[in-house]
């Protein structure tokens, strides 16, 4: 079999889960509240943006020392806020992509859940616009790199009717209007991005966006230190002139700008839509069988929307009443949502196997397991537990299908998620003697992959959540196991003392044991440890490892030429003849066809051509000027060039030229421009 | 005779629940009249056990009603919910155990256990919503 990378993953996952569990416990896991960590970075982001934008400049010439002065002036404040907005927007980059990996991992985005899965690949964009404008803003020598590789990467596409770049092609070509559409797009994309989470999170009930606070406390304080430790600095001031050899880079936002370099924008649009692409058709690859969705028993079904309220994928509503009971209304399953979990079949009151009519339909139940059948297959199989102990495993199907075989008197009725069994059940078992204990094992602590199935089970037990477990059923003969996996339950299993009658009045049911807990202060080394090593790596890849986009004996020579050239046909007064014929509207006395002669260029250094091509005019009547913008990384020192450009009727020779010796110093950039009046202009 | 005559008062004022509540009487009579001395214990039971599932039904409906009106006496009124609940599952027990069942006290059980909470609880939510209105 070929190797399964979801498999792997999901193993990954699954053993970094354990172990967070442990150092965290279950309700500080961050791996199990990476969308709710996603929330609070974006936040965190949000409110230290904000802080910065009032001392900032969006003019150019001022940007680079107001970040200066907030980063100096005020470290304790603006210094902190600076370094806070960076880490957090970096940190918030590692938690969307683990996200997203683990919801891959658990195949938690296939079939009925494309919904979230989809909505979020316009969040991840989003993320990456805005890291990207903001590192722009800076307006230091990556700004610069960042600046001047996104117009090459977007004069690729056939956006543009001239090319973005030559807003960055030198110092005296800056202008500060399009650094102030940048803090425009920076603020927009985050505001955006906020609406995108906000639909992203639209199918799931009562999402959770705040994680623990516990957690929430811990994570800042981490930032805090971090940006007080290392704090964000800007890199040399940016200067177009020049072109920085080496840049320090923020690999979380910008791994794919040196592959422009190395590819070509258009090599590196094609990866990146290819990747969108094959993220986009993942939800569907391959087709996922949906299990029948949940159906409603109209006769038995009386409106009371408990299934409504449990339902975690809000797969159900109220709706009018469609038969002839006088009732208002009845729950209606939407089944583009309704994903077979059965946490609805918990809920409904009527979902008690103390109706003991051969067979009975509760309100709402799951084709492929209904109530009635479970529960004379639980009779028949308690039934051949005899001695002492007997107990009964509810378990999820979330680990695979379970064998009898744990070493104890037990027997196991299997269900899609422990949410899904009615607390009368456990009542039954208890009342009619079926079992001495039950056992309610669901997936690992606080990551139920049916999102509510322990907390309802757990709230139902207390009497917290409708229905209630009736008072008369022992708690102390109930176990709940939350085990990280098969290995973990099977232990807790063999070490559970028998169930036993031992406090009426106990509230809550025994926890299954869940093996030795570590000690506070291992714990607490552990956090320090986990987040010290993230908090280590997010400041070194925000900067480190440099990349050299130029060796140090070379420079750079732009061709950054915008021409717009005569017209083909000139114009010609109209005879009166000629007048009459045109509509009323449109009578001219002259006739001036707009296309314009195209541009033929060519670059010529000691001796050997460097580049040539033909450009049209830009516009759709070719009306408009050519534009060429083209880079070439050149040795320094003397060179010859010669430049030639056709710009009229003529089909050889040339209508300007220009040649001569240029001395270019290291990391200088060397600009070729042409004027109309003057010819070829360079400096 | 039927055990339990539908009474004005049983009616609170709102639809769906006292549509029910005409069910559920209807459905306690019939289970009463259906008693006889060679009625077989199943019978009874399994007439129990759907009186039990409407009546959870019942209350979880009630229980919504009031929630979405903000009724004032909630708690205490899903106590008694809780209560009853707790109470007729104790019925079914006796009746299931031939030493405790005597078919002529189920009728006035049930009938005491239906009405009582009526005449407190009930009534006080009806009260309370014509006193709303």
């Amino acid at each position: 079999m070929s190797p399964n990378p979801r498999k792997w993953l999901r193993a990954a996952f699954s053993a970094l889960e354990s172990l967070c569990s442990r150092v965290f416990t279950p309700e500080w896991n961050p791996l199990l509240q990476l969308g709710a960590l996603g929330w609070f970075f974006f936040w965190v982001v949000a409110v230290s943006g904000i802080y910065l934008y009032v001392f900032f400049d969006t003019g150019i010439t001022r940007a680079y020392d107001t970040i200066e002065s907030l980063t100096h002036v005020q470290p304790w404040a603006g210094g902190v806020m600076r370094s806070l907005h960076r880490y957090a927007s970096d940190g918030l980059v590692i938690i969307v992509l683990t996200h997203l990996s683990r919801e891959f991992a658990l195949d938690q985005m296939r079939g009925k859940r494309w919904f979230a899965w989809i909505t979020g690949l316009p969040l991840l964009m989003l993320i990456y616009v805005s890291g990207i404008t903001g590192y722009w803003l800076v307006w230091d020598v990556m700004a610069q790199y960042v600046a001047v590789t996104t117009g090459e990467l977007l004069d690729v596409l056939p956006l543009f009717g001239e090319p973005i770049s030559r807003n960055f092609v030198n110092e005296a070509s800056l202008s500060s209007r399009f650094f102030t559409l940048m803090s425009f797009m920076h603020i927009a994309a985050p505001l955006l991005l906020l609406l995108f989470m906000w639909i992203h999170i639209h199918r799931h009930t009562a999402a959770r966006i705040q994680p623990a606070r516990g957690l929430g406390v811990v994570v800042l304080v981490s930032l805090l230190l971090l940006s007080i430790v290392v704090p964000a600095v800007s890199q040399p001031r940016a200067n177009l002139d020049l072109v920085p050899a080496t840049i320090g880079l923020d690999w979380f936002y910008l791994p794919a700008y040196p592959l422009v370099q190395h590819w070509g924008g258009a090599a590196v649009w094609k990866l990146f839509g290819g990747t969108l692409l094959l993220l986009g058709l993942l939800p569907w690859l391959p087709r996922k069988r949906s299990p029948p969705v949940a159906q409603v028993s109209l006769l038995n079904c009386n409106g009371c929307g408990r299934c409504v309220a449990d339902c975690p994928y809000g797969a159900l509503s109220l709706e009018p009443r469609s038969d002839w009971q006088n009732y208002a209304s009845e729950a209606v399953v939407n089944a583009d949502r309704c994903l077979s979990c059965g946490l609805c079949v918990g809920a409904c009151p009527t979902a008690t196997p103390f109706r003991t009519a051969s067979t009975f339909t509760a309100g709402i139940e799951l084709p492929q397991l209904p109530l009635a059948p479970l529960r004379e297959q639980l009779k028949k199989s308690c039934a051949a537990l005899k001695g002492d102990d007997r107990l009964v495993i509810f378990a999820c199907e979330y680990a695979g299908k379970l064998d009898a075989e744990f070493g104890r008197n037990a027997t196991v009725a299997q269900l899609p998620c422990v949410g899904m069994l009615p607390p009368a059940f456990i009542d039954f078992v208890f009342s009619r003697h079926l079992a001495d204990g039950v056992v309610i094992a669901g997936c690992t602590a606080n990551g139920c992959f049916q999102r509510f199935g322990q907390r309802w089970t757990e709230e139902r037990i207390a009497g917290e959540r409708d229905p209630w477990l009736r008072a008369r059923a022992p708690r102390s003969r109930i176990a709940l196991s939350w085990a990280a996996d098969l290995g973990a339950f099977r232990k807790g299993l063999a070490s559970l003392p028998p169930l036993r009658l031992t406090d009426r009045g106990a509230p809550k049911p025994a926890p299954m044991p869940a093996g030795p807990r570590w000690p506070l202060p291992v714990r607490a080394a552990g956090i320090v440890l986990l987040l010290g090593v993230l908090a280590g790596a997010t400041a070194a890849f925000a900067t480190k490892p440099a990349w050299r986009q130029l060796e140090p004996d070379e420079a750079v020579v732009r061709l950054s030429i915008r021409h717009a050239t005569a017209a083909k046909v000139e114009c010609k007064p109209l005879t009166p003849q000629q007048m009459a014929e045109l509509k009323p509207n449109m009578r001219r006395p002259v006739d001036c066809p707009r296309e314009r002669w195209p541009v033929y260029l060519e670059l010529e250094r000691d001796g050997q051509v460097l580049y040539s091509g033909t450009h049209q005019p830009s516009g759709l009547w070719n009306d408009g000027a050519a534009s060429v913008f083209r880079t070439f990384r050149i040795p320094a020192g003397p060179q010859s060039i010669v430049l030639r450009m056709r710009d009229s009727e003529r089909e050889s020779g040339f209508d300007h030229v220009r040649s001569g010796t240029i001395d270019l110093k290291p990391g200088q950039n060397f600009v070729i421009e042409f004027r109309s009046d003057e010819g070829f202009v360079w400096r | 005779m039927n055990l339990i005559a539908w009474r004005d008062e049983f009616a609170i004022g709102l639809p769906d629940v006292d549509h029910e509540h005409r069910e559920l009487i209807a459905m306690i009579n019939a289970l009463h009249e259906s008693l006889g001395p060679d009625t077989a214990v199943e019978q009874i039971v399994a007439a129990l056990g759907e009186i039990h599932a409407r009546i959870a039904a019942h209350f979880a409906l009630e229980e919504r009603e009031m929630r979405n009106l903000k009724y004032v006496s909630l708690a205490e009124h899903k106590d008694d919910h809780e209560r009853l609940l707790d109470d007729i599952l104790d019925i079914m027990d006796t009746v299931e155990s031939p030493r405790d069942y005597a078919p002529e006290a189920l009728g006035a059980r049930l009938s005491k256990w239906f009405t009582g909470h009526f005449r407190t609880h009930d009534s006080r939510l009806h009260r309370w919503l014509a006193g709303r209105s």
